[in-house]
């Protein structure tokens, strides 16, 4: 689960992180009121809150929203409410939200906090070495995009072991690797050990403070922030469940989950019904072989509930982009004839108008099958995987 | 000879009580898998589906010289499931939950560093060797007795891959789901490894998808191997666009090489075969057999 910049920021405070003053408003006079609380004279950064990273490379769709980015600065209080005017509600395009781009639903109203030099400091999980690692960068000349690609020998990785701190010698080689003046090594050691203590207590798959800034006290301040919860530890994060925006996450995709389904949508129009990730990735991956293309896919997962997986398929068959359905399963958990009985049951209630080709094997293939042939449905059967792909291309290309 | 069970394994199930854990458990029995007993905590001294079951692991072992167990305990019991079997020195643990914290399985990694439990998984369908034992979930009705081996992290892949062996006639030595987790027990390197000592494998099938470095890991073992089976591998997740929803964190841990193209580039490099079709591995099997 993401959270939204301001909301990272909060809890990265509570750590004894120091963070630029920083208001939400979710109008352009909450803005206006929020901008005279953080500081008497400015400037002001207004960040537009969505769960993206690349806000400053963004663009607005809407030309109402101006010119600008994700991000504006002003010195002057007057253009506060407009500059929040502009930005709430219209819909922010960055390399990361994908062409739909996100909704703009509140601002982080900051006052502009000096800094004299940047680096940055990402925590996450090292998947090889089973631990977490703690990854820093000089920054300046050269975002962490093209260090990665142009210098990534410039990158430091301390790791650090499941319930352990950063040792002392990792923070001083973090330090004469950030270059950092002895005076103030105080001053990284407790940023870097509250970053950790933060990562870990959160449950966070990752943690990334893009950038870190050094101001002209020596304090580091935490500028941009970014925060993933583990979905998996949220039963143990009651603090964080309240954190979850829907807005960010589709309507298909939120219902699929009050199932116990994944969903996803992607630009296409054939819409896949599968079991698991990998039979889901290999779908899609052939159908684009096939010179198709996904709109979405329902992962029913070991699904074990009639009623549940008939709603789910309904999510895809309503789903107006949709214009072939492929379902491919695989049972072992999963039963292939609870696939079937849903596909009638979502059938009868919202009609089937697209084709719709179907791939059994696995526990109770047999059964699945014959509960297809007697209900009379036009729906298309397949040996395997590749097969199925192809007979539904056939079929939509006919229904053309 | 197979890789890690076998006919001799004498299989504990963690959790031998729940729901699941009876289901699978009967139906491994039924398969002819050598279950001896299972742990409930609090059940001990009473018997489900035939067996004996005891509080602990520890108990268990030392009454039925249990080597391996197959956990169903829930997501959140993992740890001490885990750390139970390690201390009562479990040669194989299987670990069947999904949904376990990351952070419960970094503490599992450091639990079993320096013991000789191995663990596969958390969310696997297990390890099946082919009319010998079957830990986990897999549909043991399409699995045949053969010489292939097959490693895949995806579940539904797995059942794929052995369908791809049975028609190109061939059927498995031993069946392994490692688990689409971001950190898992055992690798690719550890059952690659295994399969090209094993004498019943021939060829081993090896199938890989989008996410961390384990498939590049395996390359680059295999690169060094002096004597070694052919491997055929597929790699899922081509379509997805590269990227990331939030931050740069995943491209910074992996150096910037986070496609599935980046993936089969290391694997072909290193003298695996690659298919872009997983339904063409039956194709390069008969290739390779012939």
């Amino acid at each position: 689960m993401n959270i939204h910049e301001y909301q990272a920021k909060h809890i990265l405070k509570s750590y004894g992180i120091k963070i630029p003053a920083g208001k939400i408003a979710y109008t352009p006079l909450e803005a206006r009121k929020a901008a005279i609380e953080v500081s008497s004279k400015g400037p002001w950064v207004l960040k537009a809150q969505i769960q993206s990273g690349g806000r400053n490379q963004g663009h607005f769709i809407e030309k109402s929203a101006g010119k600008g980015t994700g991000i504006r600065q002003t010195s002057s209080r007057r253009e506060i409410s407009r500059l929040a005017e502009e930005m709430l509600g219209a819909t922010l395009v960055t390399p990361q939200t994908g062409k739909k781009g996100k909704t703009v639903t509140r601002i982080y109203v900051e006052a502009f906090h000096k800094v004299n030099r940047i680096f940055y400091t990402g925590l996450a999980i090292d998947r090889k070495n089973s631990c977490i690692t703690l990854l820093l960068a000089k920054l300046g000349d050269k975002s962490i995009r093209e260090i990665v690609a142009q210098d990534p020998d410039n990158i430091l990785r301390l790791h650090i072991e499941p319930n352990q701190k950063l040792s002392s010698k990792q923070i001083s080689e973090a330090a004469s690797f950030l270059e950092f003046p002895p005076r103030h090594l105080a001053k990284l050691k407790k940023y870097l050990q509250g970053l950790c203590k933060a990562f870990v207590e959160t449950d966070a798959l990752m943690l990334e403070v893009n950038p870190s800034g050094i101001d002209r006290h020596g304090d580091i301040v935490a500028i941009d922030t970014k925060l993933e919860i583990d979905d998996k530890a949220l039963y143990r994060q009651p603090k964080m469940v309240p954190l979850f925006d829907a807005s960010e996450v589709e309507e298909r995709e939120l219902r699929a989950s009050k199932y116990g389904f994944q969903y996803e949508s992607f630009g296409g129009s054939i819409g896949c019904i599968v079991n698991g990730d990998g039979i889901a990735l290999a779908a899609m991956d052939l159908i684009r072989a096939r010179g198709g293309d996904t709109a979405c896919f329902l992962n029913v997962k070991g699904g074990v509930d009639r009623d549940k997986i008939a709603s789910g398929i309904k999510l895809i068959m309503t789903n107006p982009r949709v214009e072939g359905i492929l379902i491919n399963v695989l049972g072992g958990f999963l039963r292939c004839n609870l696939v079937a009985d849903g596909i009638i049951a979502a059938a009868s209630e919202v009609g089937l108008n697209v084709p719709l080709v179907v791939r059994f094997e696995g526990t109770n293939k047999d059964e699945a099958k014959q509960i297809l042939e007697v209900s009379h449905l036009p729906v298309i059967i397949a040996e395997d995987m590749e097969d199925s792909v192809e007979k539904l291309l056939a079929a939509m290309e006919e229904n053309d | 000879m197979s890789v890690f069970v076998n006919q001799n394994t004498q299989v504990l199930i963690q959790g031998i009580t729940g729901t699941q854990a009876s289901f699978h458990g009967k139906r491994s029995l039924d398969y002819g898998t050598k279950v001896v007993g299972g742990v409930t905590p609090g059940k001990g001294g009473t018997e489900h589906l035939g067996l004996p079951v005891f509080n602990t692991v520890k108990e268990a072992v030392a009454a039925t010289k249990a080597n391996a167990s197959v956990m169903f305990v829930p997501a959140r019991q993992v740890v001490s499931a885990v750390r139970e079997g390690a201390e009562a020195e479990l040669e194989l643990m299987v670990c069947i939950a999904d949904n376990v914290p990351i952070k419960d399985m970094l503490e599992v990694k450091a639990i079993l560093k320096g013991t000789k439990t191995k663990l596969i998984g958390p969310n696997t369908p297990g390890i099946i060797t082919p009319g010998e034992a079957r830990l986990g979930i897999f549909p043991e009705n399409i699995h045949k007795q053969g010489r292939v081996g097959i490693v895949s992290r995806s579940s539904t892949l797995t059942y794929e891959a052995v369908i791809e062996t049975n028609r190109a006639g061939l059927g498995q030595s031993t069946v392994i789901g490692l688990g689409d987790d971001m950190i898992i027990g055992m690798d690719f390197v550890d059952a690659i490894q295994a399969f090209n000592e094993d004498d019943a494998t021939d060829v081993i099938v090896m199938i890989g998808q989008m996410g961390g470095l384990f498939e590049e890991d395996a390359a680059a073992y295999y690169r060094k191997l002096k004597q070694k089976k052919k491997i055929i591998g597929f790699v899922a997740g081509n379509t997805i666009p590269v990227g990331h929803h939030m931050g740069y964190v995943g491209e910074v841990m992996a150096n910037g090489n986070i496609s599935v193209q980046d993936k089969i580039s290391a694997m072909r490099d290193a003298g695996i075969i690659v298919v872009d079709n997983i339904n063409d591995i039956h194709k390069e099997l008969a290739k390779v057999i012939s």
